[in-house]
């Protein structure tokens, strides 16, 4: 109130108009009654809302609501037992459409009766708590028409026909299907689920048991997946068309479980189309297919991945075991190479890139790359071959294309020494001959096995470049001091460091004297500027270029190894000689020597020698003279000596006992580390953890870490515990 | 003032006030009288007859919906009522749902 002002006035006694007809409440609600009648029969238009919402608001006041509240009651039932009887009646189709046309006018005559009623649903029926007149409606719809015995099965067997109908393709009214599902709903959220949802999701599911035994019958594994796709595709559409929005996730359950997790394991290994097959074939679709409708069920994925990593560790376990494979070590490595890509581009392609995939893809290859003992060395070849001549041309991003696969490879390694090992007896062969093709890229690879593996893995191979480096400025040194040497064969040294090299045990070969000299120039000049060094002569790593004029002038320049140049040197004084005096003459060791002579005599396009008897080994016995009639096509030619690119037998236990041999100090080195922080530690745990500080170069044998702790003990490094015998202490 | 955006409401008394709907629309039960499903008579006629209340209150009332129209604009002022109309006002907007 907006009047404070102190002031009086009078207010009038209010008056009550008295009821005086006792009759009043009866003839009110008849009034009222009869407007219902109208609005139920489309004959509101002469009614008046004022006049009528005043006799519900004086009977109210007048404290009639309950008579009030009873006739709505009464009016309305009768009217829809009326709807019901017309609503049975109606033939075949016409059922539902007669029932939603109903159902839309008696929600037309519901909101005008609210609204003509609303004082009593303001004011009477909350204080006696009665249901709200449009609450009343729908229930009074509910018990009288949805419920009654005749509609209830009817209207259920209906709609669930119509389901049907439409699941074998035919056309149906949704929009008619959309209304009487929404009146369900209408009706509470109950009547929904209790009248439509749960028989329609028993059904479905007995549909789908039958069909999806009669598809994996005659189908197979790709087909039977495109069509529970597509009928889980129509599910959904369904619910979007006419479905409440919750019975999604129910429907596409009751298709899920029948469609794919009852048939999940069979789908899979089904013959001739199952996942096998898929992968065989490259068939990105269909795996793409399986991925997305296993992913719905439980435990969908993890069999998919079990049998793909089954899949791939059997394959790959035949590829590194068939001894066909293991003639050519850069074909193999290809091979695996090959085949990791096909795998990473089903998993990118199919499989969603899931983490979890790849994982199992990683786990896979590790396990098969290391079944076969000589992986490391296959690797190492193969960027061997790479690096000679497999880059020669190619672009720089391809090749570090071609790199990070090596890398990936060498990653799933266990024995990353060994491969250190044969790498380094590779990169030297390469750096040594010139037959690097790229610097850049051997650099590359460095730098990746360095951030890979640390300073520590690659120290000695970035010796290798520097001493090429240093060799190249002190041989501009030698000849800046020697400038009278000009005309004579030029020599070129390289500097090896001990130790960052794989030196093989220094065998020397007698050189041919004008080579000597220059030797020994050169050992001179190098001793002058470095004192307290010692130079010896790796004779067996070098390499000649020579020029030679065979019998009819033909001149020809010559690529060949050192050994080889001492060889053919001796024949600038001898036409013929047997192998006993080149032996002699050149003290090269009997293995090597025969190698050399074979590929001077008898390769063809190559034989600049001949040698008695013709044969294709050499003997003890055989001589052997100049090839007058070696003709060739080119002025250069490149006589390479008969190398196994391969290790053989002795040479593979060899290298591998020197691996062994240098794991020890590794060994050793990290069990200090360890025993050093923790001073006391048990046998087990002293295993576990050298085992996984070792992790990145090789995988350590316990025997031989036991072989180790003892000999720290017997160095006085660890004691034993003198109560537990499980305990080794550190003695500092 | 067009045709259609008016009503007509007619006091007790037979005195007729032509307001905006949109002011009418304050009342719920007007409201609904005039947006029912049903075609009413005062839908159809957009015209309103209130035998129990009287013109000098239907007045008031009519100012009331113009000034609720403005106050639910933010503008914030009082509204006039003399104590002699609080009553039958009490009453009319109890019947008119105010």
């Amino acid at each position: 109130m907006s009047n404070q002002k102190k002031r009086n006035f009078q207010i009038d006694a209010f008056k009550h108009r008295v009821v005086v007809d006792p009759k009043y409440a009866d003839k009110t609600w008849k009034i009222l009654e009869h407007a219902i009648h109208e609005i139920y029969n489309h004959n509101a238009s002469g009614l008046s809302f004022e006049e009528l919402y005043r006799n519900a608001y004086n009977m109210v006041l007048h404290k009639f609501g309950e008579k009030l509240y009873n006739g709505l009651v009464a009016t309305m039932t009768s009217h829809l037992k009326e709807i019901s009887k017309s609503t049975e009646a109606a033939q075949g189709d016409s059922f539902l459409e007669e029932l939603n046309r109903k159902w839309n006018d008696h929600n037309k005559a519901l909101q005008m009766i609210r609204d003509i009623l609303m004082y009593m649903d303001r004011t009477y029926i909350p204080s006696v708590h009665k249901t709200p007149v449009h609450e009343l409606g729908l229930n009074l719809w509910r018990d009288t028409i949805i419920h009654s015995s005749k509609i209830q099965a009817r209207l259920q067997n209906t709609l669930l026909e119509l389901v049907q109908r439409e699941r074998t393709g035919e056309v149906i009214d949704r929009g008619l299907m959309r209304n009487i599902v929404k009146m369900l709903m209408d009706l509470g959220s109950s009547v929904y689920q209790e009248d439509f949802e749960k028989p329609f999701l028993e059904v479905s599911a007995e549909f789908y048991s039958c069909e999806s035994q009669k598809f994996i019958e005659c189908c197979d594994c790709g087909d039977y997946l495109k069509k529970a796709e597509k009928r889980l595709n129509e599910e959904i559409e369904r619910v979007t068309h006419y479905l409440d929005s919750k019975s999604e996730v129910k429907i596409t359950n009751v298709v899920e479980k029948e469609m794919i997790a009852n048939h999940m394991l069979r789908l899979v290994h089904m013959e001739n189309s199952g996942l096998v097959n898929m992968l065989l074939d490259d068939k990105f679709e269909d795996m793409g297919r399986m991925y997305n409708l296993f992913r719905r069920v439980p435990d969908g994925l993890s069999t998919i991945r079990e049998v793909m990593t089954s899949h791939l560790r059997e394959t790959g376990k035949q590829l590194v075991t068939d001894p066909e494979r293991l003639k050519d070590p850069v074909e193999f490595v290809q091979c695996l190479l090959d085949e990791k890509d096909k795998y990473d581009s089903i998993i990118s392609n199919a499989f969603n890139n899931d983490k979890a995939f790849q994982n199992a893809l990683n786990s896979s290859f590790e396990y098969f790359i290391n079944l076969n003992a000589r992986s490391p060395e296959f690797i190492s070849l193969f960027v061997d071959d790479k690096l000679r001549k497999g880059l020669k041309g190619v672009s720089e991003e391809d090749v570090e294309i071609i790199l990070d696969k090596v890398m990936m490879l060498f990653r799933y390694l266990q024995e990353k020494d060994v491969f250190e090992k044969y790498y380094k007896q590779h990169l030297a062969k390469r750096l040594l001959s010139g037959k690097t093709v790229s610097d850049d890229a051997e650099r590359s690879l460095i730098v990746k096995l360095k951030t890979e593996c640390g300073y520590q893995f690659t120290s000695k191979l970035e010796g290798m470049f520097t001493d090429m480096k240093t060799s190249h400025d002190t041989m501009q040194g030698f000849y800046a001091s020697h400038l009278e040497l000009g005309d004579g064969p030029t020599l070129v040294v390289q500097v090896l460091t001990t130790g960052s090299w794989p030196t093989q045990p220094g065998v020397t070969c007698n050189l041919p004297a004008e080579m000597s000299v220059l030797c020994e120039k050169f050992r001179s000049y190098y001793l002058g500027t470095h004192t307290g060094r010692r130079l010896s002569w790796q004779t067996n790593m070098g390499t000649a270029d020579i020029k030679a004029t065979f019998g009819k002038g033909q001149k020809h320049e010559l690529n060949v190894s050192t050994y080889q140049m001492c060889v053919l040197m001796l024949f600038n004084n001898d036409d013929r000689l047997g192998y006993k005096e080149i032996e002699q003459a050149t003290e090269i060791p009997t293995a090597d020597l025969k190698r050399c002579l074979q590929s001077m005599a008898c390769v063809k396009g190559k034989n600049v020698l001949r040698k008695e008897p013709m044969s294709k080994d050499i003997g003890e016995e055989d001589t052997f003279f100049v090839n007058d009639k070696f003709t060739s096509k080119f002025y250069k030619v490149k006589i390479g000596t008969v190398v196994a690119q391969k290790e053989s037998e002795p040479e593979k236990q060899e290298t591998r006992q020197r691996v062994e041999e240098d794991r020890k100090p590794q060994i050793e080195a990290a069990i200090v580390r360890i025993m050093k922080s923790r001073r006391v530690l048990d046998h087990n745990n002293i295993i576990a953890e050298v085992t996984k500080q070792l992790q990145s170069r090789f995988l350590a044998n316990p025997t031989e870490i036991k072989k180790r702790i003892e000999s720290l003990i017997e160095r006085d490094f660890l004691e034993r515990d003198s109560v537990d015998r499980k305990l080794y202490r550190y003695l500092a | 003032m067009r045709k259609e955006d008016s009503v007509k409401l007619i006091s007790a008394e037979g005195f007729e006030f032509v307001i905006h709907k949109e002011a009418a629309m304050v009342s719920q039960i007007i409201s609904n009288m005039l947006t029912s499903p049903g075609s009413f008579a005062e839908t159809e006629h957009r015209e309103v007859t209130f035998p129990e209340i009287s013109t000098t209150i239907l007045e008031k009332i009519c100012q009331y919906f113009y000034w609720s129209l403005q106050y639910a604009n933010g503008k914030e002022t009082e509204f006039p009522i003399e104590p002699e109309l609080t009553l039958e006002l009490i009453m009319a907007a109890n019947y008119l749902d105010t």
